[in-house]
């Protein structure tokens, strides 16, 4: 039996509020997604969602809504909560086990229809102790930032950088939500949201029905002259007290070393093409990157400041404009994969990076200064 | 037994806005002029009610609209005579699945237009297959409860 | 089909109103029994898959977070996998697919549920989108109920007959609670009991219908090496099947129930099943409703459609009968549903390891067990063997 699944074909929506009907929206994006290899829906063998019943429109039991959006009538279907890269985890276990050659992953967020991001992240929290404190996403992140710029000496300059990078990628990303040309001062000037954060250094709340098409060894080489190959999947959680955790040393660490380890990656830096990473907050990118190993702890700082990580640079790291760019909450991580793809099959249009890609990285984190992280590496 | 902990009482308000998009826009602006759409599926031929953009089964779109019948035949039933979050109107009240003519699926809404309160004497009114009619409200505002309810024929 | 795949550990809480712990102290409850169960430790855990349902239920999302320390999934890959009531059955295909694909050795699946703390009904009424269906969705009871006249109508089963059948699987399963230690309800009832009991929705009354119940089950899913490292008697997963149907109640026929039929047929052509009632040893079914339940021992192939209340009433699934169907009581004494489909897992495997104490029916070899969820819309099956 095969160990090998490929990424046959993907679809996205744009990022950007629309009044279109979310079943409506889905159901388009899972035709695109079949109809670019021709594989009908009978044809279709499983399917798995992502979606967040509180990034749901209140509307509960996600996947009840949207299940014959995805093409899963009469067929074996499940659903991850949260994380949209658990799905894509599962779509390859569910061929890796021999049961079916094709496999739908779709993540669906409709920010349009939901309440500010934080409104929800405060949900995480427990009622009796975290949630008093209003403990969100946004004010759990300023403390790890405040915790990284003084234990590393990164600059709020660097941090900021990292908006200006990717701001500015997202302007050759046509399903970007939020794209400009701005300079770290505009960054650094613009509202403060919980200090040290400003809301050019957090990313807004966008749209997202994301499709990815997964296929066995075999059933890929019929649909596609370029299947794009599973290497490697890691994830992991952290604990819950914030309190408890050292919040410069995530559980990103312990994800990435068992991607890397299935993918056989033996120096991120170089073994990795392009990397699309989940950067709800700008300063992230720079730590997130250190516990990638794309430089020593401390050291994003100086990574960004010398150039490595822009579109052109040696490790273009989000040449979408990452989720800063873009934002649905629940697609963000199948969407970083989604682009990964794209990199690696030259199919990134204007955002393409200039050197051949043949591995990407796509991460994805939810939960208090990222709890819960996963990594998948792709490849051809 | 042991001993009583403490509980927290708390209430979550979390505010929502849901887009209709195109078809469904069309549909209930349709019950605002009291008509009631469906869409057809070009390749199984089934009528859906409320419209849709597409077919669940065949997964094509449904473009062709079909100005469907406002009377019906009743598939199942269920008296309700508790109050619960959601309710169309205040208990009792009879939901319904019912088929309204020259369609495919059953059409979810309620019975009325007679005595309700007592249980014993609606069932001996309300029967499976019994044929039905939409009443619509007086005040339409594109709702699904522009349709009052189905009475009895 | 992928690799082997063992269950070598199952934990469960005393089900109920548990306010006498809070939400984390309940998951862990049944975590620590599921870890003693096996005689595993928590480092021998490669991952976890957890899943309850909407955040609205108890007021926290992705309760992963929370959770985390609770189901020592901390250092752990994670899943979390939810299907709304059938997210039991979901949880437990997560982990049997993680373990048969050789993602994982060791995987520990955890359902939980504290209903007690929020607004149940609330909260499943909100499975409706608000446009349309949320209006005349009354809850589980009303669409329970139209379900169970369609059935009646298509095969003509009279009334008297169906309330007579209803009562004797109520009866049936409130006295089977009273073996197993961890059910919610236990209370004595006679068939006039439940044929008077107030009515919820007609027909459907207080007897027919399940408790709202605060609980959590773990279970312990293991690769053919492992379970043998580790020296264990297991269960074996030997047919999985799922099924949904469109989310609009009325696109399809409740009454032939094509989820429920297909969702069995995946799991029986799995395990080469060919006749349900004479190879099974023993069945829990997903049974929130006893009129629901004589549906899906015809979708399942227990019976012939149209002929389950019959059969009930001859004693065919008592615990002495030809296939005993929720010897733990089921669903309808205890329904905590992030973790009820899961339960029904466990107490199949419970089954054929013989460890399922007062409640064991001697001999079972198989098991199937079965969760539904969304408004009638999910069916999940999973069947297990003592033998591969």
């Amino acid at each position: 039996m095969s160990k090998k699944v490929a990424i046959v074909s993907v679809a996205q929506s744009a990022g950007a509020e629309s009044k279109d009907n979310f079943y409506d929206q889905a159901y388009r994006v899972t035709r695109e997604c079949l109809d670019k290899v021709g594989l009908s829906r009978d044809d279709l063998g499983t399917i798995v969602s992502a979606s967040s019943d509180i990034f749901h429109g209140g509307i509960s039991c996600a996947n009840a809504y949207y299940w014959e959006t995805t093409g899963a009538f009469l067929k074996n279907a499940s659903r991850q909560d949260g994380e949209s890269l658990f799905a894509f985890m599962y779509g390859v276990m569910r061929i890796l086990s021999g049961q079916y050659d094709t496999c739908l992953v779709i993540a669906l967020c409709k920010g349009s229809e939901n309440p500010d991001n934080d409104a929800c992240t405060l949900m995480f929290g427990d009622p009796f102790y975290h949630r008093n404190l209003g403990l969100t996403e946004t004010t759990a992140a300023a403390l790890q930032m405040r915790a990284y710029m003084e234990k590393y000496g990164i600059t709020k300059e660097q941090c900021a950088q990292v908006a200006v990078k990717n701001l500015g990628n997202a302007l050759r990303n046509p399903f970007a939500h939020r794209r400009g040309k701005y300079s770290v001062e505009d960054v650094l000037g613009s509202a403060v949201t919980a200090h040290p954060l400003t809301e050019l250094q957090v990313a807004p709340k966008s749209e997202g029905f994301v499709a990815m098409l997964l296929a066995s060894e075999k059933k890929a080489r019929k649909l596609t002259a370029r299947p794009v190959w599973f290497k490697g999947y890691g994830s992991s959680l952290d604990t819950y007290f914030l309190g408890d955790r050292d919040l410069l040393k995530t559980e990103l660490r312990n994800a990435a070393v068992r991607a890397y380890k299935m993918a056989g990656i033996k120096d991120p830096k170089k073994d990795i093409g392009v990397a699309e990473i989940t950067e709800p907050y700008a300063f992230q990118e720079l730590l997130w990157c250190e516990e990638l190993g794309f430089c020593k702890p401390g050291g994003g700082g100086k990574m960004i400041e010398k150039g490595i990580t822009k579109i052109g640079g040696a490790l273009p790291v989000n040449p979408s404009g990452g989720v800063l760019a873009n934002n649905p909450y629940v697609s963000r991580g199948l969407q970083r994969l989604v682009e990964g793809y794209l990199q690696i099959r030259g199919e990134a249009g204007e955002h393409q990076v200039d050197k051949k890609v043949k591995t990407a990285l796509a991460h994805g984190t939810h939960g208090y200064a990222g709890q819960c992280h996963a990594v998948a590496i792709i490849g051809v | 037994m042991s001993k009583e902990y403490r509980t927290l009482k708390t209430e979550i308000r979390l505010p929502y806005e849901l887009s209709y998009g195109p078809v469904w826009t069309r549909f209930f602006e349709g019950l605002a002029e009291k008509k009631i759409y469906g869409t057809r599926c070009t390749k199984c031929g089934r009528v859906l009610v409320p419209a849709r953009s597409f077919c669940p089964r065949c997964f094509v779109d449904t473009d062709e609209w079909i100005e469907v019948a406002q009377t019906g035949v009743l598939t199942a039933w269920c008296y309700v005579n508790y109050r619960y979050f959601g309710m169309p109107t205040e208990p009792p009240f009879i939901s319904a699945l019912l088929r309204l003519d020259g369609t495919d699926v059953d059409f979810l809404h309620i019975i009325g237009g007679f005595d309700l309160s007592d249980f014993e004497k609606a069932r001996k009114i309300v029967k499976n297959g019994m044929k039905l009619q939409a009443v619509w409200a007086d005040e339409l505002r594109g709702h699904i409860m522009d349709i009052r309810y189905f009475k009895p024929l | 089909m992928g690799r082997p795949v063992g269950i070598i550990g199952v934990g469960q809480t005393h089900h109920g109103r548990r306010r006498d712990v809070s939400y984390p102290e309940l998951v862990r409850e049944a975590v620590l029994r599921a870890f003693e169960d096996s005689g595993l430790d928590p480092s021998d855990i490669d991952g976890v898959v957890s899943g309850t349902m909407p955040s609205m239920m108890e007021g926290v999302a992705l309760t992963h977070f929370y959770f985390a320390d609770a189901m020592q999934g901390v250092g752990k890959q994670i899943m979390k996998t939810e299907t709304c009531g059938s997210t039991g059955v979901s949880i437990a295909h997560t982990a049997y697919y993680w373990v048969t694909s050789g993602m994982a050795d060791v995987v520990l699946a955890v359902g939980h549920e504290k209903m007690n703390e929020g607004d149940a009904q609330a909260t499943m009424t909100t499975v409706a989108e608000p446009f349309y269906q949320r209006y005349f969705i009354a809850g589980a009871p009303g669409v329970f109920s139209m379900q169970s006249q369609m059935w009646a109508d298509r095969y003509g089963i009279p009334e008297e007959k169906i309330r007579d059948a209803a009562a004797y699987i109520s009866v049936q399963h409130h006295n089977a609670a009273f073996d197993n230690p961890y059910a919610h309800v236990k209370i004595r009832v006679t068939p006039e009991d439940v044929k008077n009991a107030r009515v919820i929705t007609y027909p459907v009354r207080l007897l027919d219908v399940c408790p709202t119940s605060d609980g959590a089950c773990a279970v312990i899913f293991a690769s053919r090496d492992k379970v043998k490292k580790f020296g264990r008697k297991a269960a074996w997963v030997r047919g999985v099947g799922y099924r949904g149907e469109e989310y609009f109640f009325g696109d399809s026929d409740k009454g032939l129930w094509q989820s429920a039929a297909q969702s069995a047929k995946q799991a029986y052509d799995q395990a080469g099943i060919k006749n349900p009632r004479k190879e099974l040893d023993v069945a829990e079914v997903y049974n929130p409703f006893t009129f629901q339940e004589m549906l899906f021992y015809e979708c399942f192939g227990f019976c012939e459609p149209g002929g389950a209340p019959d059969l009930v009433l001859k004693g065919t699934f008592d615990r002495g009968g030809e296939l005993p169907c929720d010897p733990s009581g089921g669903v309808l004494c205890t329904n905590p549903i992030g973790a009820t489909g899961l339960i029904r897992v466990a107490e199949t495997v419970l089954q054929v390891t013989e460890k399922a104490g007062d409640r064991q029916i001697p001999g079972a070899k198989t098991g199937f067990s079965h969760a539904m969820g969304g408004v009638d819309q999910f069916n999940g099956v999973m069947i297990v063997g003592s033998r591969l």
